[in-house]
C-alpha cells in the first residue's frame, strides 16, 4: 500500500465525516426503535398522535450535547489544560529546561506555519502531553514533568511536533463535538435513572398505579437507547481518534523531518512502569499523546505503541519522496 | 471605425493586464520579503548571542584564542552578509550566496569551539553556558525550518517573473530573481540535529 501523506489526510478527514453521518442515522433508528418498542410493549396507555418518545430522545441529546459543546468551545484550550492541574509556563521565569521546552513549541509553530500556542506543564512523572482548543488561536499544549526530564531534546521535538499534528489537522474539534454528543446521550441515560428511582418511590407511596407504569417502561426504554448510543459512541470516537493519532505522528514527521525524535519518545513510553496522570483527565484521554488507561481495543483512544513505531519507521501515511531517504 | 475600436479594445485590454501582472509580481515580492525576515530575525538574534558566547567562554578558555578569534571573525563577516542583503532590499542575485558561505564558515568555527568546551567542565556545568547553547541550537532549528517557507515562496515569485509572457516586462518593473537558501543535504540534516 503506498500511501501519500496528503491522500492520507484527505481520505481521514472524508472517513470521519462518513462515520459522523452513521452515527447520525443510527441515533435516529435507535429513536425510532424507542418509538415502536414503546408502542408496542404498552398500547393502552401511550397512544400520543406523534412518536414522542422518540421525539424526547432526540431533543434531549442533541440539546445537551449542542449546549455540552458551545461550552468546551468557550473554554479554550488554557482552560482544559488547567483543569487537570498544569501550570503555564512564564517566560520570564523560565528555567533552563522550560526554557528548552518553549523555545521547541516556537521552532515547530515555524515549521507548521501555526500561530505559537500557550505551553502548559503538568506535574506528572509519566511521558505524556496533550493539546487542547478549538482554535489555533486559542490551543494549548501540555507536557508532563515526565516528558521533560526523561526524553531527549529531539525526542521531546518530536511530541511536541505530534501535539502540532493535532492542532494542524483540527482533530480537536471533531473529537469534542463526539463527546459533546457522548455527554448527550449519557444524560438521557441518567435522566432515564432518576426517572426509574422516582417513580418507584411514588408507588411504594401508593400513588396511582397505570400512570406510573407508564412512566417506568417509557424511562427502561429511553435507558436501554441511551446506554445502546453511548456504547456505540465511545466505540466511534476511540475508532476517529485512533486514526487520527496516525495522522499527528506523520505530521511528527514532516513538521521536524526527523522519525527518530517522535519514535524514541514512544519506545520511551512503552518501557514506562509510572502510569501518574491526574484521574480528573480520564474525561480527555483522546487527547493524550499516549493513552495507557485503555481496557480493550476497541475502546482504545490510541493505536498500539508497536504499531505507531512501525507506522513511523515505515513510513506509512509519508509522501513517497521521504521513502527514499535513509 | 470598428478597426479603431479594435484597437482600443486591444490597448485596454493589454494595459489591464499589466497592471494584473504589476500588482501580482509586486504581491509576491511583498510575500518573499516577509519569508526572508523570519530567517532575518533569527539570524540577528544569533549573531547577538555570539559575543555573549564569546564572554561567557572567555573566563575559562585562556588558552583557546585563535578558536574564539575564529568565531568572532566569522560572525563579523556573516553579519556584514546579513547587513548587504538588507540594505540591498532583499537577497536576489547573488548576495544569498554570500552569506550561506559565511553561515557555514561560523557553523564550523563554532563546532570547534563547541568540541573543545568539552575540556572544560565547569564551564559545560554553568548555567549561562547552558542557556546560551539551548538559545543557539533553537536559532540554529528555526531558521532550517523558516528555510523551506522562505524557499517556496521565492521559487513561486521566480517561476512568476520567468515565465512568458511575464518574461518581457517583469525586468521593466524592477523584478530580478531571489535567491534560494539552499544548503546540501549533509548540512541540513547537521543544522536540523543540533545537539551539544
Amino acid at each position: 500500500m503506498a500511501f501519500n501523506f496528503w491522500e492520507a489526510q484527505r481520505k481521514a478527514r472524508s472517513r470521519t465525516s462518513f462515520y459522523v453521518l452513521v452515527f447520525i442515522l443510527l441515533t435516529l433508528a435507535v429513536a425510532a426503535g424507542a418509538e415502536w418498542a414503546m408502542r408496542a410493549i404498552d398500547t393502552e396507555d401511550y397512544n400520543p398522535p406523534f412518536p414522542l418518545i422518540g421525539l424526547i430522545f432526540v431533543c434531549l441529546t442533541f440539546i445537551v450535547a449542542l449546549f455540552q459543546y458551545l461550552m468546551f468551545r468557550s473554554q479554550g484550550g488554557s482552560y482544559v489544560a488547567e483543569s487537570v492541574g498544569a501550570r503555564r509556563v512564564d517566560p520570564a521565569y523560565a528555567t533552563l529546561e522550560e526554557q528548552q521546552l518553549l523555545n521547541i513549541v516556537e521552532e515547530i509553530a515555524l515549521a507548521a506555519h501555526l500561530p505559537t500556542p500557550a505551553v502548559y506543564i503538568l506535574e506528572a512523572q509519566e511521558i505524556n502531553a496533550f493539546a487542547a482548543g478549538l482554535t489555533t488561536e486559542n490551543a494549548a499544549v501540555t507536557v508532563t514533568r515526565g516528558c521533560m526530564q526523561q526524553l531527549s531534546r529531539d525526542e521531546l521535538q518530536g511530541v511536541i511536533a505530534h501535539e502540532f499534528g493535532h492542532i494542524y489537522n483540527g482533530d480537536m474539534a471533531i473529537s469534542l463535538r463526539l463527546a459533546a454528543m457522548l455527554m448527550g446521550f449519557y444524560f438521557v441515560l441518567y435522566l432515564a435513572m432518576r426517572m426509574m428511582q422516582l417513580s418507584n418511590m411514588q408507588r411504594s407511596s401508593g400513588g396511582r398505579k397505570n400512570s406510573g407504569g407508564v412512566i417506568v417502561i417509557g424511562a427502561l426504554i429511553l435507558a436501554a437507547a441511551g446506554s445502546i448510543m453511548w456504547f456505540a459512541g465511545s466505540i466511534l470516537k476511540a475508532t476517529i481518534s485512533r486514526q487520527r493519532e496516525y495522522l499527528a505522528d506523520a505530521c511528527a514527521v514532516q513538521f521536524t523531518r526527523n522519525p527518530n525524535g517522535i519514535a524514541g519518545a514512544l519506545k520511551k513510553i512503552g518501557g514506562e512502569t509510572v502510569h501518574d496522570m491526574p484521574k480528573s483527565g480520564m474525561a480527555i484521554s483522546h487527547m493524550y499523546l499516549a493513552d495507557t488507561s485503555f481496557f480493550s481495543d476497541l475502546f482504545a483512544t490510541h493505536p498500539p505503541l508497536p504499531l505507531r513505531i512501525a507506522a513511523i519507521e515505515g513510513k506509512t501515511y509519508m509522501p513517497d519522496e521521504w521513502k527514499q531517504q535513509p | 471605425m470598428s478597426t479603431t475600436m479594435i484597437v482600443i479594445g486591444i490597448v485596454a485590454l493589454l494595459a489591464i493586464w499589466l497592471i494584473a501582472l504589476y500588482n501580482r509580481l509586486v504581491g509576491m515580492r511583498n510575500m518573499v520579503k516577509n519569508a526572508w525576515s523570519q530567517i532575518d530575525i533569527q539570524l540577528q538574534r544569533r549573531y547577538d548571542l555570539i559575543p555573549n558566547l564569546i564572554e561567557t567562554v572567555k573566563g575559562y578558555m585562556t588558552y583557546e584564542k585563535g578558536t574564539l578569534e575564529a568565531v568572532i571573525n566569522a560572525r563579523n563577516q556573516a553579519s556584514a552578509a546579513r547587513k548587504a542583503i538588507e540594505q540591498s532590499g532583499g537577497p536576489t542575485e547573488g548576495s544569498l550566496k554570500e552569506l550561506i558561505a559565511a553561515e557555514s564558515t561560523l557553523k564550523g568555527s563554532l563546532g570547534n569551539l563547541f568540541a573543545l568546551a568539552e575540556n572544560y567542565p565547569q564551564l559545560k556545568a554553568s548555567e549561562p553556558m547552558q542557556r546560551l547553547q539551548e538559545e543557539l541550537s533553537s536559532t540554529e532549528n528555526k531558521i532550517a525550518f523558516s528555510r523551506q517557507g522562505y524557499n517556496d515562496q521565492a521559487m513561486l515569485y521566480n517561476t512568476a517573473q520567468q515565465t512568458f509572457p511575464a518574461v518581457l516586462v517583469a525586468g521593466v518593473f524592477g523584478h530580478h530573481p531571489a535567491d534560494l537558501y539552499q544548503v546540501t543535504d549533509a548540512e541540513a540534516r547537521k543544522a536540523v540535529k543540533v545537539a551539544f
